[in-house]
C-alpha cells in the first residue's frame, strides 16, 4: 500500500539517513523480530530434531520424511500466517509463533532424516558390531557423520523464519515487518530503510550459519 | 426504501447468517464469489507465476551455461543469486517500488530474482554432474563440443534441471501471494481483504487452500514432466 | 539419446521448406501491417476527439472500495474509458500519487485535506470546510467536484461494555482513565483529526498509540486488544449496540463531507463533471451506510453493490 515517486538515487540516500537517525527504534523493532523468529526456530528444533534423528537412525518413515518435505514447501508463508489468525491464539506473537514454526519444521526434519539414514551402513553395522548402544551409535556415530547436511537445514530453516517474520507484522506480529508495511507513520525513507535492515540481518544469521555448518565439516578427532 | 427526493436504496440482499457472522465455511459466499472473486484471483496468479517461472528459467538457463563454460564465474554469479534470495520478500517488493513503482513489474522482477538462485544452481550442478564416462564416449563417438552439449550434457542434466524447476516453481507460486501488497492481483488479495473484514474464516481458507491446491498440483505435474523427460532413470 | 539425434537429420530438411514458408509468411504480414496501418490512420483522422481517460485511486477501506465502483461505473456508462487502480493507500500517499501524474481522480474527506494536507486549522462549518479545501486544491493545479450530502468523520469508539466499565460518554470523560491504547490506521498519528486533537486539544496524554496494519478495529476491540479504536461514523458495525462511539464536544474530527479530487483537466470535461456530480448528489448516510454494510457485513462484493445502487438511482 504505497506510492511510488519518480525514481530518487536520494530515496536510497535518505533510507541510510533514516537508519542514522533512527539507530534506538531500528534495535528495539530487530529485537522484536529475532525474539519472533527465535522463538519458533527453538520450538520447531525440540519438535523436529529429534524425531527426524531417530527415524533416520530407524531407516523408517521415508515416506513421511519426503511427504512432510513436499507439503511443507508447498505452504505459501503469508497462507499460514493467514490462518494463524484464525485460530484462538490471537493476533500478537503467539500466532506468528505457530505459523513460522509450522514453517520451519520440514527442512528441519527432512534433512536430518536424510543425514542420518544416508550414513554409510558399514560403518553403522561395526559400530553395532562393537556393542555401542542404539542411542550411542545416533549421538557419537551417525549424527557427527550426518552434521553438516542436519546444520544446512537448520540454516534453511533459520532464513526463512527470519524473512517470513517480516510478513507477520500483517497479522499483529512485531518487529522490522510492522515499519515495512507502515509508510505513512515512517515515510518511504524509513520503509526502505527497515528492508535494507531485515536484508542485512538475514545474510548476518545465513553468514553465520553457513560458518558452523562448514566448521561442522570438519571431523572429530579419532580417539587413540 | 425510497426518501422523498433522495437516492433509491435498492435491496443488496442480505448476507446468510453464516456470512454476517464470518463462518468457517460459508457455502454460499463461496458459490456467489467465486466467479468475481476467487477465480479471478487465482488466474491472475497462475498468470504471475507462469511468467516469473519463464523468465527466471531462460535467464538462469543462460547464466548456467556462462557459468558451466567459465568456471571463474561460477563463484560470483552464484553468490549474487545467493545474496537475492536471501532479501525477504516483503522488503524487496519495497525495495523495488521506487524503481520501478505500484506495477506488476516490480513484483515480476522480484519473483525472478527468487527463482534464479534456485535454477541457476540446479542447471549448473545438473551439468557438471554428468558423468565423465559418458563424456569420453561420446567424444570417442567424434561428435563436436556442440553436439555434445546438445545430445549428451544437456539430456543427462535434465533431472536436475526438472527438480530444481519444481522447487521454483513451488515457491514462486507461495511468494506470489506476498504480491497483492503491491498490486491488487493474486491470491495473497483476497486474503488482505478478508484480515480487514474482521477475518472472514471462509474467504481466508478459500484463498489459502486454492494456494496451497495450486502449488501441490504444479508440484505433481512437474513430478509426471520429469518421469516423462528421463524415461531411461525408470528403467 | 537415439530419439535426439534422429531428429537432428530430419530436421535439416524441414529446416529448407521452413525458411521458404517464413518468407512468404514475412511478406503477408508485412502486407497485412500496411493495410492495417493505413485504415487506421484514415480513420483516426475522422475521429471525434476522445474521451479524456479516467485514472481513479482509491484508499484502503471498505468506503473507498465502494465510492471507486460508484465513480468508476457510472463514468463507464457514459462511455469514458477508466483506469482503476484500488487500494493505493491513505491521503497522504494518494495524494503524492495524484500530484505526481499517476491518477487523476479520487474521493477525498474534505476536513482531511484542510487540517492533515494543508495543516490549516479547523473550519466551523461544514460548507466552510468544503470551500477551504476547494481553495487549496485549486491553488495546486487541482479542484474539487461537488461534495456529498453524507460526511465520514472519524470517531472514539469503544465497546459498550468498556463505556459502562469506564463510565465514560464523552471523549472529554477519558481524562479519569489513567492509560489506555488508541488504535487507529497508521496516518492517525500524525494528523489533528486524529491521534494530535486528542493529545492537544482534549489533554489526552496518557494515549497509546496502536496502528493498524490489515487487521480491523472492531478485530482488535473484540479481542480485548485495545481500549479504543479510531471507528468511522458510516462503519456498519456502529449501527448495533456493542459499540459505542463517545460525543466528540471539541469538534476535533470536523466536517468530512466526500469530494472527488480531480485535475483540471478532467474538470474541463462537462460531461464528466455532470455525471459525477449526479452521483454524489445520491450519496446520503443512510445509501452509505447500507452500501458499506452490503459489503462489509453481508459480504457482498463493492462491485456489485455499487451497480445495485446506480441502477436503482437511473445513473448507469
Amino acid at each position: 500500500m504505497i506510492v511510488a515517486d519518480q525514481f530518487h538515487p536520494s530515496t536510497f540516500v535518505d533510507a541510510f539517513r533514516f537508519i542514522g537517525d533512527n539507530p534506538h527504534l531500528l534495535l528495539v523493532e530487530t529485537g522484536k523480530h529475532l525474539e519472533l523468529a527465535l522463538t519458533a526456530l527453538a520450538i520447531a528444533l525440540v519438535l523436529a530434531l529429534p524425531l527426524g534423528l531417530w527415524l533416520g537412525h530407524k531407516h523408517r518413515g521415508l515416506f513421511l520424511a519426503l511427504s512432510v518435505s513436499s507439503v511443507g514447501r508447498a505452504l505459501p508463508s503469508l497462507v499460514l500466517i493467514a490462518f494463524a489468525t484464525l485460530t484462538p491464539l490471537g493476533i500478537g506473537f503467539w500466532n506468528n509463533t505457530v505459523a513460522l514454526t509450522v514453517l520451519a519444521v520440514p527442512s528441519i526434519l527432512t534433512n536430518a532424516y536424510f543425514a542420518i539414514s544416508s550414513v554409510d551402513a558399514d560403518v553403522v553395522e561395526a559400530a553395532r558390531g562393537m556393542g555401542l548402544a542404539e542411542r550411542d551409535i545416533l549421538l557419537h556415530v551417525e549424527l557427527p557423520l550426518g552434521l553438516p547436511l542436519v546444520m544446512a537445514g537448520i540454516r534453511i530453516a533459520a532464513i526463512f523464519v527470519i524473512a517470513t517474520a517480516t510478513i507477520a507484522a500483517i497479522a499483529g506480529g512485531s518487529g522490522l515487518g510492522e515499519i515495512i508495511v507502515d509508510q505513512a507513520s515512517y515515510g518511504l525513507a524509513g520503509v526502505v530503510g527497515a528492508s535494507l535492515c531485515v536484508s542485512a540481518l538475514t545474510l548476518l544469521a545465513a553468514g553465520l550459519l553457513s560458518l558452523m555448518t562448514r566448521s561442522s565439516y570438519r571431523r572429530p578427532e579419532p580417539k587413540a | 426504501m425510497i426518501v422523498a427526493g433522495g437516492p433509491v436504496i435498492p435491496n443488496f440482499g442480505s448476507g446468510s447468517k453464516c456470512e454476517t457472522t464470518g463462518g468457517w465455511w460459508c457455502t454460499d459466499w463461496l458459490r456467489s464469489h467465486w466467479g468475481d472473486t476467487l477465480q479471478p484471483a487465482l488466474v491472475q496468479h497462475v498468470e504471475l507465476s507462469l511468467l516469473a517461472i519463464a523468465i527466471g528459467f531462460v535467464l538462469a538457463l543462460g547464466l548456467a551455461l556462462v557459468g558451466y563454460r567459465f568456471r571463474l564465474l561460477d563463484g560470483p554469479i552464484g553468490a549474487f543469486s545467493d545474496f537475492l534470495y536471501t532479501i525477504p520478500s516483503l522488503a524487496l517488493f519495497q525495495l523495488l517500488v521506487p524503481i520501478t513503482g505500484l506495477t506488476e513489474t516490480t513484483v515480476e522482477i522480484a519473483l525472478v530474482s527468487y527463482t534464479l538462485l534456485i535454477l541457476y544452481r540446479n542447471m549448473v550442478a545438473g551439468l557438471q554432474n554428468v558423468p565423465p564416462e559418458a563424456l569420453e564416449s561420446a567424444r570417442g563417438m567424434g561428435l563436436t563440443p556442440l553436439q555434445m552439449f546438445l545430445r549428451v550434457e544437456l539430456p543427462l542434466a535434465v533431472p536436475t534441471i526438472v527438480a530444481g524447476l519444481r522447487i521454483a516453481t513451488v515457491s514462486t507460486i507461495s511468494i506470489a501471494t506476498v504480491a497483492a501488497f503491491v498490486i491488487p492481483k493474486g491470491l495473497g488479495r483476497p486474503i488482505f481483504i478478508a484480515l480487514q473484514q474482521d477475518l472472514f474464516k471462509t474467504e481466508i481458507i478459500a484463498a489459502g487452500g486454492l494456494c496451497i491446491a495450486l502449488a501441490l498440483a504444479a508440484d505433481i505435474l512437474l513430478v509426471f514432466v520429469q518421469r516423462a523427460l528421463t524415461p531411461w532413470s525408470r528403467a | 539419446m537415439n530419439l535426439i539425434s534422429t531428429i537432428g537429420r530430419e530436421g535439416l530438411m524441414v529446416r529448407k521448406h521452413t525458411r521458404r514458408a517464413a518468407k512468404a509468411a514475412y511478406a503477408v504480414s508485412l502486407a497485412v501491417a500496411i493495410v492495417i496501418g493505413l485504415i487506421t490512420a484514415a480513420s483516426a483522422g475522422a475521429a471525434p476527439k476522445a474521451k479524456p481517460t479516467v485514472t481513479i485511486g482509491t484508499k484502503n477501506f471498505t468506503e473507498q472500495y465502494v465510492l471507486g465502483q460508484l465513480y468508476k461505473q457510472a463514468l463507464e456508462a457514459k462511455g469514458y474509458k477508466v483506469v482503476y487502480k484500488e487500494n493505493i493507500g491513505s491521503s497522504e500517499l494518494i495524494d503524492t500519487a495524484i500530484k505526481s501524474g499517476k491518477i487523476n481522480f479520487y474521493p477525498e474527506y474534505d476536513g482531511v485535506i484542510v487540517t492533515d494536507l494543508a495543516h490549516k486549522s479547523f473550519s466551523k462549518t461544514a460548507a466552510a470546510t468544503y470551500a477551504a479545501a476547494k481553495s487549496w486544491e485549486e491553488g495546486r493545479g487541482l479542484t474539487l467536484l461537488k461534495a456529498t450530502p453524507f460526511y465520514d468523520s472519524d470517531g472514539f469508539v469503544v465497546t459498550t461494555a468498556t463505556a459502562k466499565k469506564y463510565g465514560v460518554k464523552t471523549i472529554a470523560d477519558m481524562k479519569k482513565v489513567k492509560s489506555f491504547s488508541y488504535a487507529g490506521f497508521p496516518e492517525c498519528k500524525t494528523r489533528m483529526t486524529c491521534l494530535l486533537g486528542l493529545k492537544q486539544i482534549y489533554g489526552l496524554k496518557q494515549v497509546k498509540f496502536v496502528p493498524l496494519a490489515s487487521i480491523s478495529v472492531y478485530t482488535l476491540l473484540d479481542e480485548g486488544k485495545i481500549t479504543a479504536g479510531d471507528g468511522f461514523s458510516t462503519d456498519p458495525q456502529l449501527q448495533g449496540s456493542k459499540y459505542t462511539t463517545l460525543t466528540d464536544t471539541k469538534h476535533i474530527f470536523g466536517f468530512q463531507n466526500v469530494a472527488p479530487v480531480v485535475t483540471k483537466a478532467l474538470a474541463a470535461d462537462a460531461t464528466l463533471v455532470k455525471t459525477v456530480n449526479a452521483v454524489s448528489a445520491k450519496l446520503t448516510i443512510p445509501a452509505m451506510i447500507a452500501m458499506n454494510k452490503a459489503v462489509a457485513i453481508d459480504k457482498k462484493s463493492p462491485a456489485d453493490v455499487a451497480a445495485a445502487f446506480l441502477k436503482a438511482n437511473h445513473l448507469s
